[in-house]
Order: C-alpha cells, then structure tokens, then sequence
C-alpha cells in the first residue's frame, strides 16, 4: 500500500478514521459576541443580587439557575454543541444525570451531618 | 508477509463517522465529561460540607470603608471576636473576598473575583474568534486571536496566585482558617488549585498550539481542527469556572 499518496481527509466514502475531518464552516461571529455580551452582564447581575437579596435558599437557587444559563451559552454557542448532531449532544449531555443523583443524595447527607452537630 | 496483512486491515469498518466528528474531537468531549465529573464531586462535597454549617452571621460594611484605618489591619480579629467569624459556622463570602491588589485596606467585597470571572470570559471569547478564525482558514487572525487567549489565561493565572498569597499571609492553609470553619479554606485551596491547574495546562496546551499555527502546520494539514479542540478544553475551564465562581463566591 503506498503511504504517501495523497488523502483526502473529507472522503466520505473510504472513510479514514485516523485523518477524516467534516468540511470547517464558519457560522459568523454575531452569536460569539451576543454570548460574551450575556455572559457579562449575567455576571454583573449575580453581583447585583448578592446585595440586594435576602441570603437564603431562593438567592441561591437564583444563582444556581443564572449560573446553569451562563453554563448552556458555553457549551450551546462557544463549544458549538448546537452545531452537532443529536447523538453527539445525548452522549454527553445525559450521562450528567448522574451528578444530580450526587447533588440529591449529598445535599440529604449534609442535612443529617447538620443534625448530628448542632 | 503477515505484518504487511496486518497494516492493510481496515482500522474502522464502520463506513463513515458515527457522530460526524474527528475522533480527536470526540476524545476530547469524552475527556471533557470525565473531567465534569470530577469538578462536579469537588462542587457537590463542598456543598454537602457547606450546608451541613449553619448559614454565616452577617455584619454590614458599607463598600469601599477604608479598614485599615478604621482598625488597624485588625479587622478579621474584630470579626472573630464579635463571633461573625467563628469555628461554628460558615463565614459570609462578601467578608472574607474583600481585597483589591494595590488597593489594601478598603473593603471591596467580590470585586477582584469579578474582574477575575471577566478575565476569563474575555479569553473564552478570543478562543472562539481563533476557532472561527481558522474555520475560514485564516493564519494570521487565528495567532492573533489565540495570542490573546494566550495572554488572558496567564492574567487569571497572576490573579489567583495574588489571591492566594493574600489569604496565605492573612493565615489559610489547608489546616487553618482565620474565617471560620477548617473545611472551608481547605476546599477553597482544594478547588481552585485544581481549576488553577487546569487554567494552566490549558494555558500550556494554548501555546503548544500557537507556535503550530505560527509555523503553519494546519495550513500544511489543511485544516484548524487542533484550535478547536484546544479551544473545546479551554471553553470547559471557563465553564467550570461559573460554578466556582457561583459556589464559592456566591453562595
């Protein structure tokens, strides 16, 4: 087999899999800086809202939730997760599952610590 | 010859790309969820240690008090002996996150770790400008733009080790707390060291990456797929950085 005759590193058809690339297309740069836009000013908002809100449990779910916002941009807009296809998106989105399972259970375990202690 | 038959085996018989991506750029979001994983352990025990305290006494400072002159740099002592900062509970972030590099003694509570937080989001934005950059094949933007990123990485760098330092000297260790509870400087070093060290190796892998583009080795591959990988880990530290941000400074 002769190596060194030329790849095409987009062929669909004898697929590659240690060169093949899908063709790079550019989707502009108005939703990149609409998204560093959000961020910031989310950002400034969360600031907003630690003083002007009562602490408690609602400002930080609020924070949570604002943070969960800031989080889907990142990875919808700037990791171009919206640009994939379905199966790539469930493949790495429904495995987090698990880290609410983790919240859920340790969240119920603090309480009982809480309760131990004080 | 049997290593020859061995060479010609087709490496994937699946016929074209499962996911229509490189399988570098899967590796790297097969990585990246691992490494959710791990910074979600970090987050989630933190706030199991957080709410099994009881929530921070508050005291009322109004911004920008100048608390050197008002009490001498003894102002995590008069805390502690008013009981606002005690073993018994959790301290109140806007207390303990109040200092502003050249600005020493006024209280300026989570305004550093915003100007942190902006840093980042800044070089997160410069990151993808040079993906896109390189989408349309263009050498010079995508150096320019990763230059950039390059140099946000190492100000966030010189941020943290600022902060570090501030609260090394002021007597956190991973064993010692002047603000209350043990736990809580031991995850902050925990926590932030990790994503500090992640800030660096992306910080590394940047550069790596930069010197490539300078030499032109995706031109000669034909395409700037690399940029967007490395841009996948360093669009993932920012996005950890949120949490951080929401856990530790917020909340």
């Amino acid at each position: 087999m002769d190596h060194n005759k030329h790849i095409d590193i987009h062929d669909e058809e004898n697929y590659d899999p240690t060169v093949w690339v899908p063709k790079a297309h550019s989707h502009g740069t108005k939703a990149l800086w609409k998204t560093f836009w959000l961020l910031f000013f989310v950002t400034i908002l969360d600031i907003i809202l630690y003083f002007q809100m009562t602490p408690g449990m609602g400002r930080n779910i609020t924070f949570i939730l604002l943070g969960l916002v800031k989080a889907g941009f990142i990875v919808f807009i700037f990791m171009h997760m919206s640009y994939e296809q379905k199966t790539l998106k469930l493949t790495i989105i429904l495995p987090m599952i698990f880290v609410l399972y983790l919240i859920a259970y340790l969240l119920k375990e603090a309480s009982f610590w809480n309760s131990l202690n004080w | 010859m049997s290593s020859n038959a061995v060479n010609t085996l087709p490496t994937w018989a699946g016929g074209r790309s499962p996911f229509r991506v490189s399988y570098g750029k899967f590796m790297m979001w097969i990585f990246l969820l691992s490494d959710a994983f791990t910074f979600s352990s970090l987050l989630v025990g933190y706030g199991a240690v957080r709410f099994s305290f009881p929530e921070p006494v508050l005291e009322e400072i109004s911004f920008g008090t100048n608390l050197h002159e008002k009490y001498h740099d003894g102002f995590v002592e008069m805390l502690q002996a008013k009981g606002v900062f005690s073993e018994s509970h959790w301290p109140s972030p806007d207390l303990v996150f109040n200092h502003f590099p050249f600005l020493h003694g006024l209280h300026l509570p989570l305004l550093f770790v915003s100007l942190m937080t902006f840093i980042l989001i800044f070089s997160s934005v410069t990151m993808v400008l040079a993906v896109e950059a390189g989408q349309r094949m263009q050498q010079k933007k995508v150096a320019l733009y990763m230059f950039y990123t390059i140099l946000g990485g190492l100000a966030f760098l010189g941020c943290q080790a600022w902060e570090w330092t501030q609260f090394i000297t002021e007597g956190a260790t991973l064993n010692s707390n002047p603000w209350g509870p043990v736990p809580f400087a031991a995850l902050f070093f925990i926590v932030t060291g990790f994503h500090g060290f992640h800030v660096f190796s992306g910080v590394v892998l940047n550069a790596v990456i930069f010197t490539n583009v300078l030499k032109g080795t995706y031109e000669k591959r034909g395409h700037y797929e690399m940029v967007e990988k490395t841009g996948l880990y360093w669009h993932f530290v920012d996005l950890v950085w949120v949490f951080v941000f929401t856990f530790f400074y917020l909340i």
